[in-house]
């Protein structure tokens, strides 16, 4: 279920005086089971991109395939209830699109639209429950009367009820606390791993991006400017703040030791390897003062 | 959405953009009533004509104000075809039934025509070149002198500039809800009349729910800013009444009188 887009642009309100063009000619691929991560600044065409990528938006000009639909200028819109079979897409707080009356009938709403009998809907909506952690006791509840947190995860399960092959996540993130992030892109990880989900991840946190992602698109003015992994793009500090990104918090403390002349072969990415090569410094360091 | 042009101000600094919004609420809801003077060939060109001037003087092009009539077209022509259909008097061209094409029918079809186009053109003029914040605060000053009669002047003021700048929010979130529930395979504006209305539910109450909570979220942020309504409130924005403003009401006066000397 790979992602390839050819020459992509798309303008808005194209004709009018209002008109603004958001994305110029963006190629790129995404391959199957890849967890790629797009950053780039607020207005860079980071979510314009995204809608494209379940049909939402069409091209302006330009092709994308996903998972073997291919979307022209010129696709129908009734066309498009094929592509949104295969892509799931959690919007930046999804908690807004809650509308049943109970949890359990939320979540088995998007399975019902695309052609599951009400009971299999259900049972799918129950393991969905169980999957992003929702007890089971509130399943009969109304979603409105749910916290914050636990209304989010009703709307990514109706997300995940639709067992996508490509999930699309606009800052699933935003507005939760630490402990919550965490579980929640620890559960799209085994989600990834297990399921051998497609995983498009947009984001502000450049952590997220050095600990999960396997892939890196960097978005500036509806341009891709850079298109490569974690490891490359966050090798170049200056790079990034030239086009003011940040660094991983890690990253950002062992540039700071490397500009202290702390010799790192490359600069680590997460916790595990920054450990790993302080220790190994560290060891050597050790062996040359004692030998 | 983006078609929605009644109601949106465009930026500009033109002599018309300038005038004091009160001289313009004023003068817009005196230009429809005036309209009604209208009953002749002259009387219609020369109301034409001013509002041609206007149209110039705002710095605006003229497809603007053509796209501010287009929501409303049907209703123009079937007020018109009623007109050309119904009225009676004059030479007769075609008779069926209750129905009559007469020649005093098509100019007075004609005459219903202009009206609302003119009608139209003018409140267009007004919302391009006044911002909703101008507008509601305007409104509050003209009608201050009715809050003697207990009409609570300051909180409908209020209601309309909270209700007007809510208006994009509100259809930002819209799109939003609809592509969220599009993307859990909601088909809008497809399928026969039930399951068309059937998929206006997953719209409505996210929108219904957000915007209470919206509401309760800005009183609070009002409450916690020392609002406690209307009474003795100071402006930020001070409206000036200008020379200009004396000018266009003298225009107006002019108008109305060579409308009374014209007409039959």
């Amino acid at each position: 279920m790979s992602i390839h887009i050819e020459k992509l642009n798309y303008v808005y309100q194209s004709g009018t005086p209002f008109s603004h063009r958001a994305l110029t000619d963006v190629s790129l691929d995404i391959a199957d089971g890849s967890y790629t991560a797009i950053i780039g600044h607020t207005g860079s065409g980071k979510s314009t991109l995204l809608q494209h990528l379940n049909g939402l938006l069409k091209p302006t000009a330009g092709t994308l395939t996903v998972a073997g639909n291919k979307i022209t200028p010129e696709t129908k819109n009734k066309e498009l209830n094929e592509l949104r079979r295969h892509v799931g897409f959690i919007f930046q707080f999804p908690e807004a699109q809650l509308f049943e009356e109970t949890v359990l009938k939320d979540i088995a709403f998007a399975p019902k639209n695309f052609g599951k009998s009400d009971e299999e809907a259900e049972d799918l909506a129950a393991k969905m429950a169980e999957l992003v952690g929702l007890p089971a006791s509130v399943l009969q509840n109304s979603p409105f009367e749910l916290s914050g947190g636990q209304m989010r995860r009703v709307a990514i399960a109706g997300v995940l009820a639709m067992e996508p092959q490509i999930l699309v996540l606009d800052e699933p993130t935003a507005g939760l606390d630490p402990k919550g992030r965490l579980e929640m892109m620890e559960m799209f990880e085994r989600l990834h791993q297990q399921q051998n989900l497609t995983i498009i991840l947009v984001t502000h946190q450049m952590n997220d991006v050095a600990n999960y992602a396997d892939h890196v698109l960097v978005m500036e003015e509806g341009r891709l400017i850079a298109d490569s992994t974690p490891q490359e793009v966050f090798s170049d500090p200056k790079w990034l703040k030239g086009h003011h990104l940040g660094l991983p918090q890690t990253t950002a403390f062992a540039a700071k030791l490397a500009d202290k002349g702390v010799p790192f072969k490359n600069l680590p990415l997460t916790e595990e390897q920054l450990a790993a090569q302080l220790a190994e410094l560290l060891a050597g360091k050790g062996d040359e003062q004692h030998g | 959405m983006d078609k929605m042009l009644l109601g949106r101000y465009i930026n500009g600094d033109s002599l018309i953009h300038r005038m004091d919004p009160r001289g313009k609420l004023f003068l817009s809801f005196y230009f429809i009533v005036i309209v009604f003077l209208c009953n002749n060939w002259e009387t219609y060109v020369l109301m034409t004509a001013m509002v041609m001037l206007f149209v110039k003087l705002s710095d605006i092009s003229l497809g603007f104000f053509i796209k501010g009539v287009r929501p409303l077209i049907w209703l123009i022509l079937f007020t018109v075809l009623l007109q050309i259909f119904f009225s009676s008097g004059g030479h007769v061209y075609w008779h069926w039934g209750p129905f009559t094409v007469t020649d005093s029918g098509m100019t007075n079809g004609v005459f219903v025509f202009c009206r609302f186009v003119l009608i139209i053109f003018m409140s267009t003029l007004l919302t391009l070149t006044t911002t909703p914040i101008e507008i509601s605060d305007g409104l509050e000053l003209l009608l201050k002198p009715l809050t003697k009669i207990k009409v609570p002047v300051y909180e409908i003021a209020l209601m309309l500039s909270i209700a007007l700048r809510f208006v994009p929010t509100l259809m930002d979130e819209t799109t939003k809800i609809m592509n969220a529930q599009r993307a859990r395979g909601v088909n809008f504006g497809e399928g026969n009349l039930i399951k068309q209305i059937k998929s206006v539910i997953p719209l409505l109450i996210p929108l219904f729910v957000s915007s209470f909570n919206r509401a309760e979220d800005l009183a609070t942020a009002m409450e916690a800013r020392g609002y406690h309504g209307g009474e003795g409130r100071t402006k930020y924005r001070k409206q000036e009444w200008k020379r200009n403003d004396t000018i266009a009401v003298i225009l107006f006066v002019v108008l109305t009188i060579a409308l009374v000397v014209l007409r039959k």
